[in-house]
């Protein structure tokens, strides 16, 4: 219960902590979360499932339980270490560390995601997910530079994608008499109803993702949100959706995968060309990397489909990699853009040779950007390239595209902003914390794709279940 | 039938203490009235004659009585400041407003066409003299007019209704007419009467096409009186309209019920599309209440409504977040009733802020707000009964979510707006705004109590 909790506590702390030692407080209290994660890392044993809180006495149907399996808990574990991260690369900009609303809301927005990924009840999962929304619409509003018009269309986009959902799981749980999540799984459908169903899962999935169709809030709302706005709408936000594919859209509804299956498949292909080509002609560095994300979350998406074991494994590990990346990327841009005062890439010439520092750990962001060999990328695509061209040859070959683009737009971006003749004067190299950030980074990305199998084990038994789950149904 | 009798002394009392210009014993006698009430109708003491029991309360009555007391305190509450200012007739106000409840709550527990035609007479009454209490102003006189016509012609149709009703039946009991409706297919005499009384109910709780009279009047009328009609009287008509459809028409059910779901569709779309144009913020509220009272009203189309606590729920959160919001409107908004000026104010009042948002995302329907809960479990109810409307209620709520959340915007803005006065929220406001937060976030826990 100490790692729901102790969230809401820091939150409401954060209000009341003088203005001048607000910055160490969210650093301090994050690392304690974080420290809380991985007492709960140690203590879990692979294969089992951890029950949290568990009460059925609860009105309407709703009962009351949260708890991880290996799945949920690398999630939480990602969760509560990508959170210190954040604080800390955000640790100079004063506008939002020095700022005690603002710390409040990370920390309830960890809560809600925490929430998200413990919840094991529908309506439980769907209040968490709804939650989330609004400690992150705040800190758009209150610390971005977003117009109205943008923030509300990211609220709206989601918002309906979310009503969606609700109605799947109120028509699923009048069937089952019941929200818990074991009952809901043991709802079978006939094939026209699960469709329906799937696809209202699908349209709260796809927008969140987003998928290619739905897409057009996010490149607007990471370019106008501020930095770490943007990291926790990209590296844990999204990760709520490829969550809630992997555990609650498909095996709560395994009947309806056959007739969206190549819907959701060939989007993301779709998906993943179309983003990387507009990387290749964008000018603007935060945009850019927005659209990278389209890019690469398309290819997890597709992964996701295929609902195979080594498909599942490559989705875990590129779901924790990206947040990673996605990270790193967005510090980058940040750094140039409060450094240069612009995002276009016309105006970044030679930063290296003023910087080298960042010049070297952006190279190095950028390489684990484009999957290199030893970097978690490179093991992660390469399983589920393999998976999807086992699946279908074309849809393997399409999506393998994201290599070559994915190297051409990202080493495009380091050309253009590192190397040449500097066109500024002055660029003040990195801080110790940017630096910390980096290093931090870099060893986990390096440590993922040395050494895979931590992930593997850690998701492997729980997968094996929903896997069991799906294959059941389908073949029946 | 107690808490009617505590009411309406105390209702006196505040009337004499107004002759005598004693306004702040007034408010703490009505305050007094109103907990002593609550707390006889949760605890009844049994001291009157069964035969004189007119009235019935089952658990659901007696929760929608004590949420109407609940919500007529809050607005008595958030009103003083107002009622403070004119002192000779504080008295008159307060009282006014208790006698209205009495109305509403012989409206909660009626059993027959008697009792109900007085509670809804008892209820509208005081109101007709309340939305033109201001009365140097053209609009509020307006509005009282205008809602005394339309309730008027609505009182006719449903005497009308009645009388048809008893031609076909020959009986004033709900239970009497039941049984003979449930025989008696192919009455002409009945199905007339019953569409008359349908047509007098849209009109009570404004919902299409019988709505046009209620952002007029909403407007017209003062702040506080505006709470109360928008709240109490939404929240006590919608209990009445369906125990009355159930109670009485119940063998109908296949009849009206189709009409019910189109005519509910309908108003969701027209109180939220017009909500999206205005710029005056109780204009806003009032179609706001249409597209909610729509809401409530799917209740009416599944037959366990008057057994389980989904309807309270959902009008706990829907009168609590409008009685907030008026309260906010009233501290911030003199006559100019423009949503531009709440620019900013939840930046500098941060308890303001705390309180509109909770309030704007619980009509919205997002978790963890009371409203939510409130959405799920009527949905969900009605779900199995007509899916295409819950289809078009969703609709509705995303547009809501757009309509509420421009507003959470333009309150919890960093900029304030032009002309900045200064900003006073006196005690009882504080305690309403209070209240309201912790009944909006929790309130929806109080289910844990319904058996």
């Amino acid at each position: 219960m100490e790692l729901l909790i102790i969230t809401v506590v820091l939150g409401l702390i954060s209000f009341f902590v003088p203005r001048n030692s607000i910055k160490l407080f969210g650093l301090a209290g994050s690392f304690v979360s974080a420290a809380i994660a991985i007492i709960h890392l140690i203590n879990f044993e692979t294969g089992s499932y951890v029950s949290i809180f568990e009460t059925t006495e609860m009105p309407f149907g709703l009962t009351f339980q949260i708890g991880y399996d290996g799945l949920g808990l690398m999630m939480i574990a990602l969760t509560n270490l990508i959170v210190p991260i954040i604080i800390l690369s955000n640790y100079n900009n004063s506008a939002t560390s020095e700022n005690r609303v603002f710390h409040a809301l990370v920390f309830f927005m960890q809560f809600g995601l925490l929430g998200v990924f413990t919840a094991a009840d529908g309506i439980l999962f769907y209040i968490f997910w709804e939650f989330t929304l609004i400690p992150v619409f705040l800190i758009l509003y209150w610390f971005g530079k977003g117009t109205n018009k943008v923030l509300l269309k990211f609220f709206i986009y989601t918002l309906i994608g979310s009503l969606g959902m609700l109605l799947s799981f109120i028509a699923l749980g009048l069937k089952a008499n019941s929200f818990a999540y074991s009952d809901l799984l043991a709802v079978h459908l006939p094939a026209k109803e699960a469709c329906w169903i799937i696809s209202g899962f699908l349209l709260a999935f796809a927008i969140k993702i987003p998928l290619f169709p739905f897409h057009t809030w996010q490149p607007d709302t990471y370019t106008s949100a501020p930095m770490s706005g943007t990291m926790l709408l990209s590296a844990l936000m999204l990760k709520m959706a490829l969550f809630g594919m992997i555990k609650w859209m498909i095996p709560l509804v395994p009947e309806g995968v056959a007739e969206i299956k190549w819907l959701v498949i060939i989007l993301s292909v779709i998906g993943i060309i179309y983003a990387a080509i507009i990387c290749i002609k964008q000018q603007d560095i935060k945009r850019l990397f927005a659209y990278a994300s389209i890019s690469h979350l398309g290819l997890i998406a597709a992964g996701i489909m295929v609902f195979t074991k080594d498909a599942l494994v490559g989705v875990s590990i590129q779901i924790v990699n990206h947040s990673l990346i996605a990270i790193g990327l967005f510090l980058v841009a940040d750094i140039l853009e409060s450094r240069l005062k612009t995002r276009e890439l016309s105006h970044m010439q030679g930063t290296a040779t003023l910087a080298p520092k960042f010049g070297f750990w952006f190279a190095i962001i950028a390489f684990a950007s484009v999957s290199v060999p030893f970097s978690a990328g490179f093991i992660g695509e390469f399983t589920l390239l393999k998976e999807l061209t086992e699946f279908h040859f074309a849809v393997g070959l399409l999506s393998a595209t994201t290599l070559v683009f994915g190297a051409v737009y990202t080493l495009r971006a380091y050309q253009l902003s590192m190397f040449g003749a500097p066109k500024n004067e002055t660029f003040e190299d990195l801080r110790w914390n940017e630096i910390l950030v980096f290093i931090l980074l870099t060893n986990a990305i390096v440590g993922i794709g040395l050494f895979p199998q931590c992930i593997a084990d850690l998701v492997g038994p729980s997968l094996d279940k929903l896997i069991i789950i799906f294959n059941e149904t389908t073949t029946h | 039938m107690e808490a009617i009798i505590v009411l309406f002394l105390s209702g006196i009392i505040a009337l004499f203490l107004g002759i005598y210009n004693q306004p702040k014993l007034t408010t703490i006698i009505s305050v007094i009235g109103l907990i002593g009430a609550a707390i006889v109708q949760h605890y009844p003491l049994n001291i009157l004659p069964a035969e004189y029991n007119l009235l019935e309360f089952n658990q659901v009555g007696n929760g929608f009585v004590v949420l109407a007391i609940l919500l007529t305190l809050l607005i008595v509450l958030s009103g003083q400041k107002e009622f403070l200012e004119e002192k000779s007739h504080a008295g008159d106000y307060n009282a006014l407003l208790l006698f209205s409840l009495c109305g509403g709550i012989i409206l909660i527990g009626f059993t027959d066409l008697f009792m109900f035609f007085l509670g809804l007479e008892i209820l509208s009454i005081p109101l007709y003299v309340l939305a033109g209490s201001r009365k140097g102003v053209s609009e509020s006189s307006e509005a009282a007019v205008k809602y005394f016509f339309m309730g008027a012609f609505a009182t006719c149709l449903l005497l009308f209704g009645v009388v048809l009703t008893y031609g076909a039946t020959q009986s004033f009991e709900l239970s009497e007419i039941l049984s003979k409706t449930i025989n008696s297919s192919g009455n002409a005499m009945l199905y007339v009467g019953m569409i008359f009384i349908l047509a007098s109910f849209l009109f009570k709780v404004g919902v299409a096409p019988f709505h046009f009279w209620v952002p007029d009047v909403y407007q017209g009328s003062p702040t506080v009186f505006m709470g109360y009609m928008s709240s109490v009287v939404k929240v006590v008509g919608i209990y009445a309209f369906i125990k009355f459809f159930h109670m009485a028409f119940g063998g109908l059910y296949d009849f009206w019920s189709t009409l019910i779901a189109i005519l509910i569709g309908i108003s969701m779309f027209i109180g939220n599309l017009t909500a999206l144009v205005q710029t005056k913020f109780k204009r806003l509220m009032a179609y706001s209440s249409i597209t909610n009272g729509a809401y409530a009203l799917m209740a009416i189309l599944y037959p366990s409504a008057l057994s389980d606590s989904t309807l309270w729920v959902f009008m706990l959160g829907y009168g609590t977040s409008v009685v907030a919001l008026l309260t906010i409107s009233m501290i911030v908004n003199d006559d100019a009733d423009e949503i531009a000026s709440f620019k900013g104010i939840g930046y500098r009042k941060p308890l303001i802020g705390l309180v509109a948002i909770a309030a704007l995302l619980s009509t919205s329907g997002i978790p963890p707000m009371t409203g939510f809960f409130g959405k799920l479990m009527l949905f969900s109810s009605v779900w199995s009964y007509y899916p295409w409307l819950i289809v078009f209620a969703l609709i509705n709520s995303a547009i809501g979510v757009y309509i509420y959340l421009r507003l959470i915007m333009t309150i919890m803005s960093k900029e304030t707006a032009t002309d900045t006065k200064e900003v006073i929220v006196s005690i009882s406001q504080t305690i309403v705004l209070v209240l309201s937060l912790l009944l909006l976030v929790a309130g929806w826990l109080m289910l844990l109590c319904w058996k």
